[in-house]
C-alpha cells in the first residue's frame, strides 16, 4: 500500500466569481499592481501555496482539468497582436508558476497534470510515487465564458493544495488524515476535479477505485 | 515506496523502443537528414492564412499552420504511433502517458477564429482531455491514460514517471511496460505566442553561436517511448529535475538551474564517456549558461543542439530528441556506417565554448548521452541514456 499523512490543507471555493472579484478579494495578499497580471487560478494558487509555504525539497503535483482555461480564452482573443504575458501564463502550469516565482522559490520535483475521469485518481498517484520526503499536491480551476460552452473550461472556479507526508514527526501536529493507494480491480468511477474538490473542502472520507487498478481512500481525523 | 533519498529522479529502467516524428519523416530519416546538416525550418508567416511576419517554421510536409478538422496531423500521428497502438496499452499493467504543452489548441484557435458555420468542427478536437481521448480512440487503447504537461520538459516527465510505476513491485499491481507518447503540433497560438516574446524573428537559430542576435524556430514533432525492466538495448540510468521558479522566460543569471539538474547525472556518469545533446534553442542568454554549465559538469564532452533544423519541438523535444541521440548509438548503424551523431546543425564558430561541436561525430568512443531540455519557469530535466553493454 501506498500512503501519505494530510498534514495541512487549504482550499478556496470560489464558486461562480469572476476573475475580477478574485483580485478584488484577494489582493491583500499581494504586492500593490502584482495581482493586475495575475490570472484566476494565480491568484488562487498562490494564496493556497502562499499558506503551505513549500519547502525547497518538496515536490509539487498539480492537477487541473482544464488548465489555464480562462486564461487561454483571453490569450485567444489577444490576436492579431498575442500578449506576451497572455502566452506565458496561458501555458499550463502558468498558475502554480506565478505563485512560486513571486516567492522565488525553487523546486525539484514539479508534475503539472490534466485530464478527465482519471486525473484525480492519477495526480494520486503521482504524488504517492515521488520519492520525496513531503508532497505539495494541489489543484483547481478558473471560471471559463465561452471556452466552458465547449467543455473547454470550467464552470467554477476553486482551488485546493495539501501537504502530504511519508511520516510524522513527533513534534508536528495531529495529521488532518491519510491518502492511501492500494491495488484494486474494480470497474473505476471516474471522479471529476470539481467533485474531487468538494470531497476535500468538506472533508469527506472517500474509498473508490479511482484510476485502473488502484484503490484510493481518503480518511480525516 | 518508501521514502529513500535517491540521488536522482528516478529508477533505471530499460529503453525497448523510441522513435520520433519529423519534417523529415521516422527516426531515421531524420537522424540521416541531421548527419547532412539539413534544416527543416522555413520562413513561414506567424499567423499561418492571417499572414504576419515571416519566422522560421518546421512543418510537417503539406501540413499548413492553420488548423483543419480533424487535426490533419491526427492520422499521422496514429500512422506514426502504429507499432504501440491496440487495446493492451492503456491497462493497468502497460499503462498510457501522454505529453505535449500544446495539445489540440491549434484547434482552439480556429474555433476562436471561426469564419464559417463548419469552424465549430474544431471545438470537440481543442480541450486537453478531449485531444487525448481523439488521439485514444485513433491508436484504440485502454483508459489507462496519464497526462502531463509541463510546457518544454513535458516529455521527461512522462519518462521519469514511467520508471517510478516500474519500479513498483511487491504487493503492488505490476506494471510490465510503460509507453510514454509526446506530441506538439504548431499552430498560430503558438508561433504567434513565441513571436510575442521577441524571440522568434527573421533570423534563422544558430544553438549556442555567440552572435549579436538571438533567435529560435519551431517545428512539429512527436516521439513515443516504451520503457521497461528486462528487455531494450539502451538504459536511462538517471533522471534529474529542477525548478528555478526565477521567471517566466529567464534562467538565473548565475546559472544554478543548469547546474542542479546536471549535478546528479553528472554523479552518474562519473568516470563513464558521454555527450551531451542540450536543449539550446538559439537563444543566447539561455544558450551561453548552458554551455557553461555543460562544460563544469561535463568536461571535454561534446555539446550539440539539433533545434537549428528541428525547430523546437516543444513539449515533444525530449523524446524526439532522445529517439535521435539513441538511434545515433545503434550500433551497427542502420546503413552500415559506423555509429554517428549530428552536431549543432546552423552554427558555425564563433561559438560559446569549445565544447559545441559543429560536425557529426563518432559515438562508438562513448558510454552514453545526456539529454536535457528547458522550459518556462526556469524549469530543466535531464537523463543519462546508456547505450547497450554499458
Amino acid at each position: 500500500m501506498l500512503e501519505r499523512h494530510i498534514i495541512t490543507l487549504r482550499t478556496d471555493d470560489a464558486g461562480r466569481e469572476d476573475a475580477a472579484a478574485t483580485r478584488e478579494r484577494l489582493k491583500a495578499g499581494f504586492p500593490p499592481g502584482a495581482v493586475r497580471r495575475m490570472t484566476q487560478l494565480g491568484m488562487l494558487m498562490s494564496t493556497i501555496l502562499n499558506d503551505l509555504a513549500p519547502a525547497p525539497d518538496d515536490a509539487i503535483v498539480y492537477a487541473s482539468q482544464y488548465a489555464e482555461g480562462r486564461t487561454l480564452e483571453t490569450y485567444l482573443e489577444s490576436f492579431p497582436t498575442a500578449s506576451p504575458t497572455g502566452f506565458q501564463t496561458s501555458i499550463h502550469p502558468g498558475a502554480v508558476q506565478q505563485g512560486m516565482i513571486r516567492r522565488a522559490q525553487p523546486a525539484g520535483d514539479f508534475f503539472p497534470m490534466a485530464g478527465r475521469d482519471y486525473l484525480v485518481g492519477q495526480s494520486l498517484l503521482t504524488a504517492l510515487l515521488a520519492p520525496a520526503a513531503r508532497v505539495v499536491l494541489c489543484g483547481g480551476e478558473e471560471r471559463g465564458t465561452w471556452l466552458a460552452t465547449i467543455d473547454g473550461a470550467s464552470e467554477r472556479a476553486f482551488a485546493y493544495g495539501m501537504i502530504l507526508a511519508q511520516s510524522v514527526a513527533d513534534d508536528d501536529a495531529r495529521p488532518l488524515g491519510r491518502i492511501a493507494l492500494e491495488p484494486g480491480d474494480e470497474a473505476v468511477s471516474p471522479l471529476l476535479s470539481g467533485e474531487w474538490f468538494d470531497l476535500v473542502h468538506a472533508r469527506k472520507n472517500f474509498s473508490g477505485v479511482l484510476s485502473p487498478g488502484w484503490r484510493a481512500t481518503i480518511e480525516w481525523q | 515506496m518508501p521514502h529513500t533519498p535517491l540521488e536522482t529522479a528516478a529508477p533505471a529502467v530499460r529503453l525497448a523502443a523510441c522513435e520520433c516524428l519529423t519534417p523529415f519523416g521516422g527516426t531515421n530519416e531524420t537522424l540521416a537528414a541531421l548527419l547532412r546538416g539539413e534544416s527543416a525550418l522555413r520562413a513561414t508567416h506567424v499567423l499561418g492564412a492571417d499572414g504576419g511576419d515571416l519566422v522560421p517554421l518546421a512543418l510537417l510536409p503539406d501540413r499548413a499552420l492553420n488548423e483543419e478538422s480533424p487535426p490533419a496531423w491526427l492520422a499521422r500521428l496514429r500512422q506514426f504511433l502504429a507499432p504501440v497502438t491496440g487495446p493492451t496499452w492503456g491497462t493497468a499493467r502497460r499503462p498510457v502517458i501522454v505529453t505535449s504543452s500544446n495539445f489540440g489548441v491549434g484547434s482552439l484557435y480556429a474555433y476562436h477564429h471561426a469564419q464559417t458555420a463548419a469552424d465549430a468542427n474544431h471545438a470537440p478536437h481543442g480541450p486537453i482531455h478531449k485531444s487525448v481521448a481523439s488521439l485514444r480512440d485513433a491508436c484504440e487503447w485502454g483508459p489507462n491514460i496519464t497526462i502531463f504537461s509541463h510546457a518544454c520538459v513535458s516529455a521527461h516527465l512522462g519518462l521519469v514517471h514511467a520508471a517510478r510505476l516500474l519500479a513498483l513491485g511487491g504487493e503492488h499491481a505490476p506494471v510490465d511496460e510503460v509507453l510514454v507518447v509526446s506530441y506538439d503540433f504548431l499552430s498560430p497560438f503558438v508561433a504567434g505566442g513565441f513571436h510575442s516574446l521577441k524571440i522568434l524573428n527573421t533570423e534563422f537559430p544558430a544553438p549556442y553561436m555567440d552572435r549579436a542576435t538571438g533567435s529560435i524556430g519551431l517545428g512539429d514533432g512527436a516521439g513515443f517511448a516504451v520503457l521497461g525492466r528486462d528487455h531494450g538495448a539502451h538504459r536511462i540510468v538517471a533522471q534529474s529535475l529542477h525548478n528555478e521558479m526565477h521567471h517566466f522566460t529567464a534562467n538565473r543569471p548565475d546559472g544554478a538551474g543548469f547546474a542542479s539538474v546536471f549535478a546528479p547525472i553528472a554523479r552518474a556518469a562519473s568516470g563513464m564517456r558521454v555527450w551531451i545533446k542540450g536543449h539550446g534553442t538559439g537563444t543566447l542568454e539561455a544558450g551561453r549558461l548552458e554551455s557553461n554549465a555543460v562544460a563544469a559538469a561535463f568536461p571535454g564532452a561534446p555539446l550539440v543542439s539539433w533545434k537549428g533544423a528541428l525547430g523546437h519541438t516543444l513539449g515533444s523535444c525530449g523524446l524526439v530528441e532522445l529517439a535521435i541521440a539513441a538511434a545515433s548509438m545503434r550500433n551497427p548503424a542502420s546503413d552500415g556506417q559506423a555509429s554517428r551523431a549530428p552536431g549543432t546543425v546552423g552554427t558555425s564558430a564563433p561559438v560559446f565554448t569549445s565544447q559545441v561541436a559543429t560536425s557529426p561525430f563518432d559515438t562508438a568512443a562513448f558510454d552514453g548521452v545526456v539529454c536535457a531540455s528547458n522550459a518556462f519557469g526556469g524549469a530543466h530535466a535531464a537523463l543519462l541514456l546508456l547505450k547497450d553493454g554499458k
